[in-house]
């Protein structure tokens, strides 16, 4: 049910060609989904990953005889991830297209469901189907399928896309849309959920089989599957799973919407904590890593010219690149795990703007400095350490500061490589409460409460550093 | 006893600041060296200092050419006070005083200060030990960037230009207080105030041109340079 856009961002990694150690290749059946998605994947009451995919993914496992492991990732990646070996397959409802078929092998679909168009109950548009909607807004989820079908059918419309139905929802009730559409299961399911007054109009436009992409070599995999899937359809397993999230009967329609006060909670500060985990650890690197090269940056004579050429030319080029295609890229392309990525890439990004802090730093110390210490016979070592150093700090501080502003900022993208920091944990929240205002409201105070203080600090120590005369031609 | 044998230095834009300099310089308490801006002062004493490297000619350190030295040894034995004086900004008087003698001798914090402070006291600044080099005047901070490099106990010690930041009277304060200085130490004072040097030094040289003109004791130099430029103050 999405599009091909994420296609070129595995595609990219597809060339680049890395070879990380395969996943569940053991006892386990590793699967992804997003876990935003309900009910096909949410997270419950209780904050553990819930729903139709989910309750599909272990049925299949148990099938298998193998143990069930589920790894919730972002769904612009999803496939990027699964080419690079991350996991075994995808069991998040996904479309079967051909441009997929040509990268991974789909499974027999396990259901199937369709697009549908969504507007306002009052109906301020008259609109009854897609073709009253000319000149009109309507909003599709970015890397949806549906995006492409109202583009080549139904030119005249002005498609507009959003991260998820959350800020769609927004819109509609804001009138800034007009209408979306969305599968219609899940609409429908989404509405009820929130009380929004949108209803469904005119037919489904068009139906849509969803399957389980393997790798194109797990020839083997993909027909355990399959024997699986067709049993549970035969012996009505499939029916059985279904119903418990689209049963008319409400009393059987499992409750997500209602995670506890604790749950949320305890999410958002589990997802703040690592936040301030991997945050604080790749500035600690990068501190560490930006004082030699900052010193490198500064000698460019004799022997010291090549380091320093290429240490300048890395540092330029983690500067010249967004940080989220190099995470994407030590993540998917050189097969870190997760977190390890999140650390390096982050580390090696907050050494490449420290780096230019130190080494203006270290400029802005008068060299008479290191004269004086010389006539005094200190040897360079000590030169460096109680002379230089501690003056150039002082003068490296405030913009050291702006970069670990910037830096626990920049930690909002590790959303993306699947790890359940505050923005992924807000978001999961979001998704099922649909109440973004509050939830972003509260990721964005957590946030300022960490920032505030350093940029404080930072202008304190800069009025401090203009008050005490530090930088040179002080008599 | 420090001696220059036929120096001469040339910077990399082709300007020769020194030419065949020799010369001895005796221990005694104050020697001057003297001469117009530009004629070679600051190089002569960055040569001897061993920042610049001559091209030709060496100095000697009794008998021992300085280049042979040990780099702990020769600053042991010769100390230097630049222009700037270069104060460490970030530490107190104490500090500045303390850094060398504890980093080179291993003298733990307390006998380090317990030094300094004893040292403050004979040159009659104790009440600077805690200030920064931002806090004090000029005049105070030429005395404490003397009294850094007399902590390291140097046998010579190479002023240059202490009084070109100072007014008229402090710079005649000052000089009363460096003759006064009670000190093992020597100094060597480049300036261009001839009237500071006369009330300083006994012995000086008087340089033009990255040649030694006069040689000698005070008085004579005085005559001949007054003879010649008339007007040179
Ligand atoms: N780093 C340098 N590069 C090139 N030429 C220099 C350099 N330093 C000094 N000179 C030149 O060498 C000559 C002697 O300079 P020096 O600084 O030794 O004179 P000085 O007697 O100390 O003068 P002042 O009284 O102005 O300090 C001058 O002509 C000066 O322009
Ligand atoms: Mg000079």
């Amino acid at each position: 049910m999405r599009s091909g856009f994420i296609l070129l961002i595995s595609a990219a990694w597809g060339i680049i060609g890395c070879s990380p150690p395969a996943a569940g290749a053991g006892r386990e059946l590793v699967t992804a989904l997003t876990g935003k998605f309900p009910p096909f994947s949410y997270y419950d009451r209780q904050g553990k990953l819930a729903g139709f995919d989910v309750d599909v993914s272990r049925e299949i496992a148990r099938r298998l005889h193998r143990k069930s492991k589920l790894i919730a990732t972002e769904w612009d990646g999803i496939l990027a991830g699964l080419l690079a070996k991350k996991y075994d397959a995808i069991i998040g409802s996904m479309a079967i297209t051909p441009e997929r078929c040509k990268r991974v092998n789909f499974s027999i679909p396990y259901y199937n469901s369709g697009a549908q168009l969504f507007v306002r109950r009052d109906n301020p548009g008259r609109i009854y189907s897609l073709d009253e909607c000319a000149g009109c807004r309507i909003a599709v989820v970015l890397g949806e399928t549906y995006q492409r079908f109202l583009e080549k059918n139904y030119p005249d419309i002005k498609v507009v896309t959003f991260k998820s139905t959350v800020e769609i929802f927004e819109m509609l009730e804001q009138k800034r849309i007009s209408g979306f559409v969305t599968d219609k299961l899940v609409g429908c399911w989404q509405i009820k959920q929130t009380k929004r007054p949108f209803v469904p109009v005119g037919g489904m436009l068009y139906t849509e089989r969803i399957g389980i992409p393997v790798r194109k070599e797990r020839v083997e995999l993909l027909k355990q599957i399959n024997r699986a899937v067709s049993a549970m359809r035969a012996d009505g397993t499939m029916k059985k799973i279904y119903r418990r999230y689209f049963g008319t009967d409400v009393s059987s329609v499992r409750q997500s919407g209602e995670m506890t006060f604790a749950v949320k909670a305890g999410k958002l500060l589990k997802g703040f904590a690592v936040t301030l985990m991997i945050a604080f650890s790749s500035i600690l690197i990068g501190f560490l890593l930006a004082v030699p090269a900052g010193v490198l940056l500064m000698h460019a004579g004799g022997i010291w010219l090549i380091p320093n050429l290429a240490v300048r030319w890395f540092v330029d080029v983690i500067r010249g690149t967004p940080v989220l295609i190099q995470l994407l890229f030590v993540w998917l392309g050189l097969g870190f795990r997760p977190f390890s990525a999140a650390i390096v890439t982050l580390g090696i990004c907050a050494m490449a703007y420290m780096a230019e802090a130190v080494r203006s730093g270290l400029l802005s110390v008068d060299p008479g400095q290191n004269l004086a210490a010389k006539a005094l016979g200190l040897p360079a070592v000590d030169r460096f350490r109680f002379v230089i150093w501690p003056q150039a700090f002082r003068v490296m501080l405030p913009p050291l500061m702006n970069s670990v502003v910037a830096l626990i900022k920049d930690t909002a993208l590790v959303s993306v490589i699947s790890i359940p920091e505050l923005i992924r944990e807000a978001q999961s929240i979001i998704s099922v409460t649909f109440e973004p205002r509050i939830y972003y409201l509260i990721a964005a105070l957590l946030f300022f409460i960490v920032t505030f203080p350093l940029m404080k600090l930072s202008g304190k120590i800069e009025r401090n550093i203009k008050a005490r005369g530090f930088q040179y031609d002080q008599g | 006893m420090i001696r220059v044998d036929n120096l001469s230095y040339t910077y990399g834009n082709g300007v020769q600041a020194l030419r065949n300099i020799t010369a001895v310089f005796p221990r005694e308490h104050i020697f001057a060296i003297m001469g117009r801006s530009g004629s070679g002062k600051t190089t002569l004493l960055n040569c001897i200092a061993r920042f610049l490297r001559p091209q030709q000619g060496a100095v000697f350190w009794e008998k021992t050419n300085i280049l042979d030295l040990d780099e702990k040894r020769f600053r042991s034995i010769l100390g230097v006070v630049f222009q700037r004086l270069n104060l460490f900004p970030h530490l107190t008087v104490l500090g500045n005083m303390t850094l060398a003698p504890r980093r080179l001798r291993g003298c733990s914090r307390q006998s380090a200060e317990a030094e300094a402070l004893e040292m403050l006291d004979r040159l009659g600044i104790a009440e600077l030990a805690e200030s920064y080099p931002a806090q004090i005047s000029g005049g105070q901070a030429q005395r404490v960037a003397i009294a850094r490099g007399l902590m390291l106990k140097p046998k010579v010690m190479l002023l240059d230009e202490p009084t070109s930041a100072l007014d008229a009277r402090t710079t005649s304060e000052f000089a009363q207080w460096l003759r006064e200085l009670k000190s093992a130490t020597s100094f060597i004072v480049v300036t261009h105030d001839l009237s500071f040097a006369g009330e300083t030094a006994r012995n000086g040289m008087f340089m033009v041109g990255g040649r030694i003109r006069e040689c000698g004791r005070m008085e004579d130099i005085f005559k001949h340079v007054k003879k010649e430029a008339g007007t040179y103050d």
